[in-house]
C-alpha cells in the first residue's frame, strides 16, 4: 500500500464494508502509534466525530458524526476500470475452490444453472462487450493508458454508478478510450470537477445519455463540462441540490430530455434560465417543491416563447395546489403530455375524475394526461362540463350570450383563460343549462294544497304538502276524501 | 429449424399479438415492412445479427422480407381491421388476418358452436399453409382470453382440431384471466370455466395473465392513471418476450417448446405456471432505481410483480424457472440465488426432484419507444408452477356458482344449442382440478 504514504491519497474515494467515504487526512494521530487515515463518510451518521480528536483538528467534516480514523489496511481504494471489467465478466479460474460446483439448496431442492459455461465464455470476449455494468465495482481510475481502448473498444453503454471515481479527470481518462460511448451512468460518484476553465475539455463524441444523479455536481460544473458533450440528448441530474445559476450559453443545445427531479432548491425563476434550450422535449421536475409557475412574456390566452419544444412535462410529487398553475401550462406552445400526480391539487377529497376533466379542459393542446391518452370524446365531454360548471360565474363576471354585451372582467379571464375560447367552440352556455337543478328529493317535489271542508264552515282550511304526480300515499293522508275538496294548490 | 406458430384469437389475443410482434421486430431489427435493418443500421441499433434463431418466429421470403409465423383470427372484423390499417400492416400477409362478419357476443356457445363452426375450416386451412412453410414445426403459441366469446369458444374448437391434426406438436397458451375491474361482460366466469374444461386436455402449458394484476401494476408502479388495454398489453408483451427469448435467440434454457413442458409440468392437468416479471419501472423514473441482479431476483418474490394474483407463500412449488436476460453475469446470479436461500417461505413439494432452473439470455430487454416502461439493462422472468395458483381457480369457480345457482344468463347459451349438462360437466371438471392441486401440495 505504497500510495498511502503519498499526499495524493487525500481526496481519494474509498470503500469500507460497503460504505463509501472520502479520504481527508493521512498521518499520525497521537498518542496511538502508526499511520491513520481520516475519512469523511458519505453517510453523515456513520462516523464517530467531526475530524477532531482530543482537541486537535485533523480534518473538517460537514457533520459532527461524519468522520472516522481508520487504519489504511482496512480501506479499499478500488481497482482500475479494466480490472473491474475482468472481475465481473471473466471467470479466470475454475468455478470454486475445491473444483466442485457449489450447489445451492433452496427449499431443500438444488438449484440448477443451465448453460452458464457458455455464457461465461461469451462474456469473456471483452472486445465484444458493448453494454456493460460496473455498478459498485470499486472502480477508481482508468488504469494504464490505452489499456481500455485495446481490450474493449466497442463499449457503448457503461454503468459506472456507485464507484470510487473521485474526479472528472478520471472519467475523462476512461471516456477518451471509448470512442463509441453512447450511454454513461456516473450516479453516486462524488466527483471533483476542475475549477475555472477546464485544463482538459475532454470530448465525448458519441455520448447521447449522461446520468449524474446524486453526484453533488453544481450547475456551474455541468455547464463547464458540457462543451465536451456535443451530441448529448438526455441529461439526468436528480438529487444534486442543484441551484440553476446561469443560462446555458452554447452548451446543452442538443438536449432533448432533462431530469431535474428531487432538487429542492430549484424554483420557478430558475426555470427561466433553461427556458430557451431549443430542443428540449421532455422536462422532469418531480419532487422539487414547486407550487407556482408564471410565464411573464405571455398574457392571458397567449403562448409563451419559453420552452418552445417542450412536449412532455412531469411535475409529480410537488406542492401544486392552485389551478393557476394548470392555466399557465396552457401557454406552452408544444405541450402534448403532462404527468401531475401526487400534488395537493390532485389528491384530497375531490374525485379524481373531476380533477382529470378540469385539467383537460384547461390545457387545450394536451393529448396525454398521467400516461392516459385523451380521446376526442373525453376532451369534448370535459370541455362541455367545464363550460357549464363555470357558466354562472361567467355571467356574474359580466359574460353574456350576446357577443356585443359579452365583457367578463379581467379577474374571471385570468382564472379561466380558455373560457371565451370554449364559448366560441361550443357556443355560449344557455340559461337553461345553467339553471341549478335541485337534487331530486321528494320534499322538493311536493305540492302544497289548501283543503277546505265545505260543509263545515267553522273548520279551518288545512294546508298539507303532498306528492304531486302519482299520489303514492293515497289513502294514508288521514283525510276523509268525500268530505274534503281541494280549494287551491300552492 | 424449430419453428413456432403463433395463433392470436379474439380481441385480447390479437391486441396482445400486436404488442408482441411490435416488440419482436424491435428486438430483431425488423422494420414495420418486414425488411431487416442492414448492417450499418444494425450497428447503430446495437443489434447482433449473426444470430438467425429468430427464424423460428419469422419466415424469410425470397424478396428478403421477414413475415411473422402468425395467424390472427376473430369472428368480427373491427379489431382485425385495426391490424390491417395499422403500423404493421405490411408486415403480415393478408391471408394471415382472418375475420368473420358476426361476432360471438361474449358467448362461448357462439364462439364454439354456431358462429365459430362456420370459420373453423378456413382457419385450419390457413394454419396448414403456415405449417407447410416450416421444416420442423415444434408447436403452437396460442394467445386468447378466457372471458370473451371468441377467445373462449373458438379457441376450444380450434384446440380440439389442432390436437387431431397436429397430435405431436406442443401447444403453449397465453391466456388472459378475467378481471372484474376492466371486464365488459358479466358472463366471463361462464366462458372461462367452459373453455378451461374443454381445452384442459389439449393444452400442454398455459401461462395465465390476470388483467387485474396487470392493471394494478400499471397504476401503482408505472403511474398510469387509468390503464388502458394498450398499457396492459404492452406489459404482457414484455413478459411474453422474456418467456420466448430463448426460442428466438441463442440461449441455454427453454430453447424448445417441449422443454417448457418438461421443466414446468409434472402432470398433464397441472399446467398453469405463474409468471412474475421484474423490474417494472416507469419511464419517468429511468436511472433512479436500483436494478442489480439481486434486486430483480428479490422482486420476483414480491406480490406486486406477479401477473396472477395469488399467494405463493400459502402453496408449494412444484417447479420453477428463472429466465434472466440482458447484462447478467453468472457470478451475480449465484450471489442472488444464495440470498434467496434465506427465504424459508419457498417450499417445494416432497415428490419433485428438481428445484430451480436458472438460465441467462444475453439479449437485452427492449421497450417500445414512447411506452410506459423504462429501458433497463437486465430483466428476469420467473415461471413457477405453484399450488397457490388454485386460488385463481377458486375465485372463478365461486363466481360461476353464484350465477349458475340461479341459472342466470343461461338462456343465451341454451338458445345457441348448448345444454345445461355441459355447464355442470365443466364445473365438475374445474372442481376436480382444484382437488388435483390440493393433492399436489400434500406431503406423503
Amino acid at each position: 500500500m505504497n500510495d498511502t504514504l503519498t499526499s495524493d491519497v487525500i481526496g481519494r474515494r474509498v470503500e469500507v464494508n460497503g460504505e463509501h467515504a472520502t479520504v481527508r487526512f493521512s498521518g499520525i494521530v497521537p498518542p496511538v502509534a502508526g499511520l491513520w487515515l481520516g475519512v469523511e463518510w458519505d453517510n453523515p451518521e456513520r462516523g464517530k466525530h467531526d475530524g477532531s480528536h482530543e482537541g486537535t483538528v485533523y480534518f473538517k467534516c460537514r457533520h459532527p458524526t461524519g468522520g472516522s480514523f481508520i487504519r489504511p489496511n482496512k480501506v479499499n481504494f478500488g481497482v482500475d476500470f479494466l480490472t473491474a471489467v475482468k472481475n465481473r465478466y471473466v471467470l479466470e479460474d475454475g468455478p470454486e475452490e475445491d473444483g466442485k460446483e457449489q450447489i445451492v439448496i433452496i427449499g431443500n431442492k438444488p438449484v440448477e444453472t443451465i448453460g452458464f459455461d457458455s455464457i461465461i465464455k461469451q462474456q469473456s470476449q471483452l472486445s465484444k462487450l458493448q453494454d456493460i455494468s460496473l455498478r459498485n465495482c470499486a472502480v477508481n481510475c482508468a488504469g494504464d493508458k490505452g489499456a481500455i481502448a485495446e481490450a474493449c473498444p466497442n463499449i457503448r453503454k457503461v454503468d459506472l454508478s456507485r464507484n470510487l471515481l473521485s474526479s472528472w479527470d478520471e472519467v475523462l481518462d476512461i471516456a477518451d478510450q471509448l470512442g463509441h460511448l453512447e450511454v454513461l451512468n456516473l450516479s453516486e460518484n462524488k466527483l471533483r470537477f476542475p475549477s475555472g476553465s477546464p485544463s482538459r475539455t475532454g470530448t465525448f463524441p458519441a455520448l447521447k445519455v449522461l446520468v449524474l444523479n446524486r453526484t453533488g455536481i453544481t450547475w456551474a460544473e455541468v455547464l463547464r463540462c458540457a462543451s465536451g458533450w456535443p451530441v448529448l440528448e438526455e441529461l439526468y441530474l436528480e438529487s444534486n441540490d442543484l441551484f440553476i445559476s446561469e443560462r446555458p450559453a452554447d452548451v446543452l443545445q442538443t438536449v432533448k430530455l432533462l431530469d431535474l427531479s428531487s432538487n429542492q432548491l430549484i424554483d420557478e425563476n430558475q426555470l427561466f434560465l433553461i427556458a430557451y434550450l431549443p430542443r428540449l422535449e421532455q422536462l422532469i421536475l418531480s419532487d422539487i417543491g414547486i407550487s407556482t409557475i408564471h410565464f411573464p412574456d405571455a398574457g392571458t390566452g397567449h403562448k409563451t416563447a419559453m420552452f418552445p419544444s417542450l412536449q412532455y412535462l412531469v411535475v409529480n410529487d410537488n406542492q401544486i395546489s392552485q389551478w393557476s398553475f394548470i392555466n399557465e401550462l396552457d401557454k406552452l406552445p408544444s405541450l402534448q403530455a403532462l404527468s401531475c400526480i401526487r400534488n395537493p391539487l390532485t389528491e384530497g377529497s375531490k374525485e379524481a375524475q373531476t380533477t382529470r376533466q378540469l385539467i383537460i379542459a384547461r390545457i387545450g393542446q394536451l393529448k396525454t394526461l398521467n400516461k392516459c391518452e385523451i380521446l376526442p370524446e373525453e376532451r369534448r365531454g370535459a370541455e362541455l362540463d367545464y363550460r357549464k360548471a363555470f357558466g354562472n360565474e361567467w355571467k356574474k363576471a359580466g359574460g353574456h350570450q350576446d357577443p356585443d354585451k359579452n365583457r367578463p372582467h379581467e379577474q374571471f379571464l385570468e382564472a379561466h383563460p380558455r373560457y371565451q375560447l370554449l364559448c366560441l367552440k361550443y357556443g355560449a352556455p344557455e340559461d337553461g343549462e345553467l339553471k341549478l337543478h335541485q337534487p331530486f328529493l321528494l320534499k322538493n317535489q311536493l305540492l302544497t294544497l289548501k283543503i277546505k271542508y265545505p260543509n263545515q264552515v267553522d273548520q279551518k282550511v288545512l294546508e298539507k304538502q303532498l306528492p304531486g304526480a302519482g299520489w303514492p300515499h293515497r289513502g294514508r293522508t288521514g283525510l276523509d276524501e268525500k268530505a274534503a275538496c281541494v280549494v287551491s294548490t300552492l | 429449424m424449430r419453428e413456432c406458430l403463433s395463433i392470436h384469437i379474439g380481441q385480447a389475443g390479437i391486441q396482445i399479438g400486436d404488442a408482441c410482434w411490435e416488440l419482436y421486430c424491435l428486438e430483431h431489427g425488423i422494420q414495420p415492412d418486414g425488411v431487416v435493418l442492414n448492417s450499418d443500421q444494425l450497428e447503430s441499433a446495437n443489434l447482433e445479427h449473426m444470430d438467425t434463431s429468430f427464424n423460428t418466429f419469422f419466415c424469410e421470403t425470397r424478396a428478403g422480407k421477414h413475415v411473422p409465423r402468425a395467424l390472427f383470427m376473430d369472428l368480427e372484423p373491427a379489431v382485425i381491421d385495426g391490424i390491417r390499417a395499422g403500423r404493421h400492416r405490411s408486415l403480415f400477409h393478408p391471408e394471415q388476418l382472418v375475420s368473420g362478419k358476426e361476432d360471438a357476443a361474449n358467448n362461448y356457445a357462439r364462439g364454439r358452436y354456431s358462429v365459430g363452426s362456420e370459420i373453423i375450416d378456413l382457419v385450419l386451412e390457413r394454419i396448414r399453409k403456415l405449417a407447410e412453410q416450416c421444416s420442423g414445426l415444434q408447436g403452437f403459441l396460442i394467445f386468447r382470453s378466457f372471458g370473451g366469446g371468441t377467445g373462449s369458444g373458438l379457441t376450444s374448437l380450434l384446440m380440439e382440431q389442432l390436437s387431431i391434426e397436429y397430435s405431436r406438436k406442443t401447444k403453449l397458451e397465453f391466456s388472459v384471466y378475467p378481471a372484474p375491474r376492466i371486464s365488459t361482460a358479466v358472463v366471463e366466469p361462464y366462458n372461462s370455466v367452459l373453455t378451461t374444461h374443454s381445452t384442459l386436455e389439449h393444452a400442454d402449458c398455459t401461462f395465465m395473465v390476470d388483467n387485474e394484476a396487470i392493471y394494478d401494476i400499471c397504476h401503482h408502479k408505472l403511474g398510469v392513471e387509468r390503464p388502458s388495454y394498450a398499457s396492459i398489453n404492452r406489459l404482457i408483451g414484455q413478459a411474453v418476450s422474456c418467456i420466448t427469448a430463448s426460442l428466438r435467440f441463442e440461449g441455454p434454457l427453454n430453447v424448445d417448446l417441449i422443454e417448457f413442458q418438461t421443466n414446468l409440468v409434472p402432470y398433464p392437468r397441472i399446467h398453469f405456471p405463474m409468471t412474475t416479471f421484474a423490474p417494472i419501472i416507469s419511464a419517468d423514473n429511468a436511472y433512479r432505481e436500483e436494478l442489480s441482479v439481486s434486486d430483480i431476483t428479490a422482486a420476483c418474490f414480491d406480490f406486486s410483480n406477479q401477473l396472477v394474483k395469488c399467494d405463493p407463500r400459502l402453496g408449494k412449488y412444484m417447479a420453477c424457472c428463472l429466465l434472466y436476460r440482458g447484462d447478467v453475469v453468472p457470478k451475480d446470479v449465484n450471489a442472488a440465488i444464495a440470498a434467496m436461500k434465506s427465504r424459508n417461505s419457498v417450499q417445494f413439494v416432497d415428490w419433485c426432484p428438481t428445484g430451480f432452473k436458472v438460465g441467462i439470455n444475453n439479449q437485452p430487454p427492449t421497450v417500445m419507444p414512447g411506452g410506459d416502461l423504462a429501458k433497463v439493462q437486465r430483466a428476469v422472468c420467473m415461471l413457477s408452477n405453484t399450488t397457490a395458483v388454485v386460488e385463481a381457480w377458486a375465485r372463478l369457480d365461486h363466481k360461476f356458482d353464484l350465477m349458475y345457482a340461479k341459472r342466470a344468463f343461461l338462456h343465451w347459451y341454451i338458445r345457441e344449442g348448448m345444454e345445461e349438462g355441459e355447464f355442470s360437466e365443466a364445473r365438475e371438471d374445474l372442481a376436480a382440478l382444484e382437488k388435483d392441486y390440493e393433492e399436489m401440495g400434500q406431503s406423503f
